[in-house]
């Protein structure tokens, strides 16, 4: 038996490592995705949970452009657009025949009712100020849409290309929350509550060679192990969002199934009142930054995977500029500058987490140790993620948290003094509007990161790391995206090997 | 028995609207609002008192209140804020889940619970005793997700005879959905079974004891007559109470079980609700859990009777 064995692992090393090239798509086949949450409602346009935006965005609605699973922007309803000299006028060229999931058409006029409806005074889209730059839109022509902005905004493009900006019918949009219609490769089937979504293969897509898929059904697990167990049962195809990466490391072992460890646009960070003793101390957050092995952090809470960054941007967005350098792990230092900020005794503080997100806790954990050895006592209480939303986010009332900041060129954040952090600094506004303004892509990459420099210089937050995105699926699953630059989990090019 | 029922549904309506008042004020006060948690870390004032005033949350507590309990009282009721649909048709479906679990899982605690209960306490001290006794031990000091897990484990992972859960509707698979809830009832099952185990023996050791079953042992009958006619009936009384409780529990859904297996029970519903502060869901279930909780010990007030002819309901 044992010699058996022995033959069995050697042979498994001198197989052929499988081919990552799987060859030719084929059409056909039911795909079953995990997904930890349920969305709120099925409208991207009036919720920000990142649920809905899973579930239907990419896969149900679309927007005018599309970004890739290497954060590439790509035509979408606009097959190609062009920007004037003076950066303020955009004219999209929409693909002519879209049809809604209805019947209904999609043109030009629709994309404007989008967009002003969006930015209207009765808006319940969670991102007004992205369509509030716009100044007017005009409809030359059946599928011509042309957008002057009141000033230039480098982001215009990328914010239509987020699942705030997703075109929805005229006429069949007032049940988006029950009822999404939209243009996507699959329409909206069946939503069983506290189940499932079912979406099935859309035969008028505008792209005739796509979905490859017949049906696309997103079930609802929460608990870590029950996605697990449904994994390796057979009951579904695809963790999409994996809540325990020591799991993934285990299935990763597994044959049968593979783990894709790819980056996501979520930074996840200490965030510190910067207006709440002693945090105001630029000091002492950057003793706090030199206590901070991140490396430990993903070993222990990560279970190794997720990526170190020191500013609050993603490795894998464009015009990233590596901050990880600025306050390298250094006890003495931290210990050095404690003293200078009046602390030499370290002093004690809350960290309050929402266990509504696993790693938050983890996380936690590890920093609780790591800050106990310059001295700072840290006290880690739970709270539920209701009261998070309203007394830390909305009434500042906290030391320091843990969360990560899941959407995709957020940096923004850090020019509202107002926000959470409190983190108030002319010198960053200054830098972020000449980046929003900058015409030329050299310009933008210099603007956007001097910003990303000036708060990792001021320590703002502790940095701590880009979350791996930690797709799970059967190994059969082709063409699902290892980076997740945005919070899609788009099907529309998933296949599934025969 | 008319006074009893009449005194009952006074103090069901009664009890009802304390419910209500309380429910309503507790997730009145309670921080964070349903506009906030929707709009979530992009909360700005304009859009949060949009939203606000589209879900009715801007106006006062009072008027509020009398909102729901009008739409409550006319039959409409409210409408889930994340689900879009009437809450009422929200919780059909889900005790379309919950109370088939909840029947299961009790019809595997008696099935297994009475027989052992009984031969435990005929055999009181010996060895099948011991062993039994042992097992209910172990039972109680069991986690129910643990076994819920450990039984997804070897049925659905190692000998794949079912799935690891999920529920496919009645409508779509009836025998399918029965197949699902088998698992999670006999988890939920098994551990009450321990306690009605040791309940159902030691309630009929004390019964044996009793004067009245000396004098049928002494009338010369047979043993399962002692037994099961005149011991049994009245051993049976703190089982039942102790199993009205449970069923009461059951019925308010079974949170963890229900995660475990992702079952769109009672028990997540709320649970999710309270998270995504639903509050129209969160209070029309917890009223009608009360409702479940008053309604099911009213039964049980009626197997009393039928159990000791001495109870009298009035």
């Amino acid at each position: 038996m044992k010699k058996l064995l022995f033959i069995l692992i050697a042979l498994t090393f001198f197989l052929p490592v499988e081919a990552i090239s799987a060859g030719n798509p084929v059409k056909g086949g039911n795909l079953v995705v995990a997904q930890p949450a349920e969305p709120p409602g099925l409208d991207p346009t009036a919720n920000t949970a990142a649920a809905i935006d899973r579930v239907v965005w990419a896969n149900v609605f679309e927007t005018l452009i599309k970004v890739d699973d290497q954060g590439q922007i790509l035509p979408g309803l606009a097959k190609e657009w062009n920007i004037s000299t003076d950066g303020k006028v955009y004219t999209f060229s929409l693909r002519a025949g879209v049809k809604y999931h209805n019947g209904e058409p999609f043109n030009a006029q629709v994309a404007k009712w989008n967009l002003e409806r969006a930015m209207g005074p009765k808006t319940v889209n969670p991102h007004p100020e992205y369509f509030r730059v716009i100044e007017s839109i005009q409809t030359p022509a059946e599928n011509t849409l042309k957008i002057t902005l009141k000033d230039v905004d480098a982001l215009f493009l990328v914010h239509m290309a987020e699942g705030d900006a997703s075109m929805l019918p005229i006429n069949g949009y007032k049940d988006a929350k029950s009822h999404p219609i939209g243009t996507g490769p699959f329409k909206f089937a069946k939503w069983v509550r506290g189940d499932r979504v079912e979406l099935t293969r859309f035969d008028g897509y505008w792209n005739p060679e796509l979905p490859y898929l017949d049906k696309v059904t997103f079930r609802f697990i929460s608990d870590a192990s029950a996605q697990t167990a449904a994994l390796m049962a057979g009951d579904i195809d695809v963790i999409g969002w994996i809540g325990s990466p020591e799991t993934a490391l285990e299935l990763a072992k597994d044959k049968r199934f593979k783990v894709l460890d790819g980056a996501s646009t979520s930074d996840m960070i200490l965030s510190t009142n910067n207006k709440a003793e002693p945090f105001n101390n630029l000091k002492v957050r950057q003793a706090m930054a030199h206590a901070i092995d991140r490396k430990m952090i993903i070993d222990l809470a990560m279970s190794g995977f997720g990526t170190p960054i020191g500013s609050h941007w993603s490795p894998a967005a464009p015009y990233y500029a590596d901050m990880t350098g600025t306050y390298p792990y250094d006890l003495e230092k931290a210990k050095k500058l404690l003293a200078e900020a009046g602390y030499p005794d370290g002093f004690e503080a809350v960290l309050q987490v929402p266990p509504k997100y696993a790693y938050t806790v983890r996380v936690g954990e590890v920093l609780v140790d790591q800050f106990s050895k310059v001295g700072i006592q840290l006290k880690m209480e739970n709270i539920e993620w209701g009261q998070w939303i309203k007394r830390i986010f909305l009434n500042k009332e906290y030391q320091l948290t843990i969360i990560g900041h899941a959407e995709a060129w957020d940096i923004g954040i850090y020019a509202n003094p107002k926000y959470y952090f409190q983190y108030d600094s002319q010198e960053f506004r200054d830098a972020y509007a000449k980046a929003l303004k900058a015409p030329s892509e050299e310009e933008k990459a210099k603007w956007f990161g001097e910003t990303q420099r000036i708060i990792a210089r001021d320590a703002v937050n502790g940095f701590l790391i880009s979350s791996p995105s930690l797709p799970v699926m059967k190994a059969e699953v082709m063409g699902w995206w290892k980076n997740y630059p945005t919070i899609a989990l788009d099907c529309t090019k998933v296949w599934l090997k025969k | 028995m008319t006074r009893y029922l009449v005194r009952k549904l006074i103090t069901l309506i009664v009890l009802l609207f304390l419910v209500s008042i309380t429910v309503f004020s507790v997730l009145f006060v309670l921080p964070g609002d349903p506009a906030e948690i929707i709009l979530g870390m992009n909360a700005t004032p304009e859009t949060l008192a949009n939203l606000r005033a589209e879900l009715g949350l801007d106006r006062s507590f009072i008027v509020q209140y009398a909102n729901w309990i009008g739409s409550l009282l006319t039959g409409r009721g409210s409408m889930s804020i994340t689900y879009d649909v009437p809450v009422f048709d929200l919780i059909l479906s889900r005790l379309a889940v919950t109370g088939p679990l909840a029947i299961f899982a009790i019809c595997f605690a008696v099935v297994i619970s009475l027989p052992l209960g009984i031969y435990a306490a005929r055999h009181q001290n010996q060895p099948g005793d011991v062993i039994v006794m042992f097992f209910t031990q172990l039972g109680l000091a069991t986690p129910e997700f643990w076994l819920g897990i450990l039984l997804i484990l070897l049925f659905a992972v190692k000998w794949g005879l079912f799935s690891a859960g999920g529920f496919p509707g009645w409508s779509v698979s009836f025998w399918g959905s029965a197949k699902a809830l088998l698992l999670p009832s006999f988890a939920l099952g098994v551990i009450r079974a321990s306690i009605l185990t040791r309940l159902t023996r030691s309630s009929m050791l004390e019964v044996l004891r009793e004067d009245y079953v000396r004098t049928a042992w002494a009338k010369g009958l047979r043993e399962r007559t002692v037994v099961y006619v005149h011991a049994l009936k009245n051993a049976l009384i703190p089982v039942v109470t102790i199993l009205g409780l449970q069923v009461g529990q059951l019925m308010a859904g079974a949170i963890i079980i229900e995660n475990v297996y992702y079952l769109p029970g009672l028990g997540r519903l709320v649970f999710q609700a309270i998270g995504q502060r639903d509050l129209p869901v969160v209070r029309e279930i917890v009223l009608f859990m009360a409702a479940a909780v008053i309604f099911v010990n009213f039964i049980v007030d009626l197997t009393y009777a039928v159990l000791d002819p001495r109870v009298r309901l009035t």
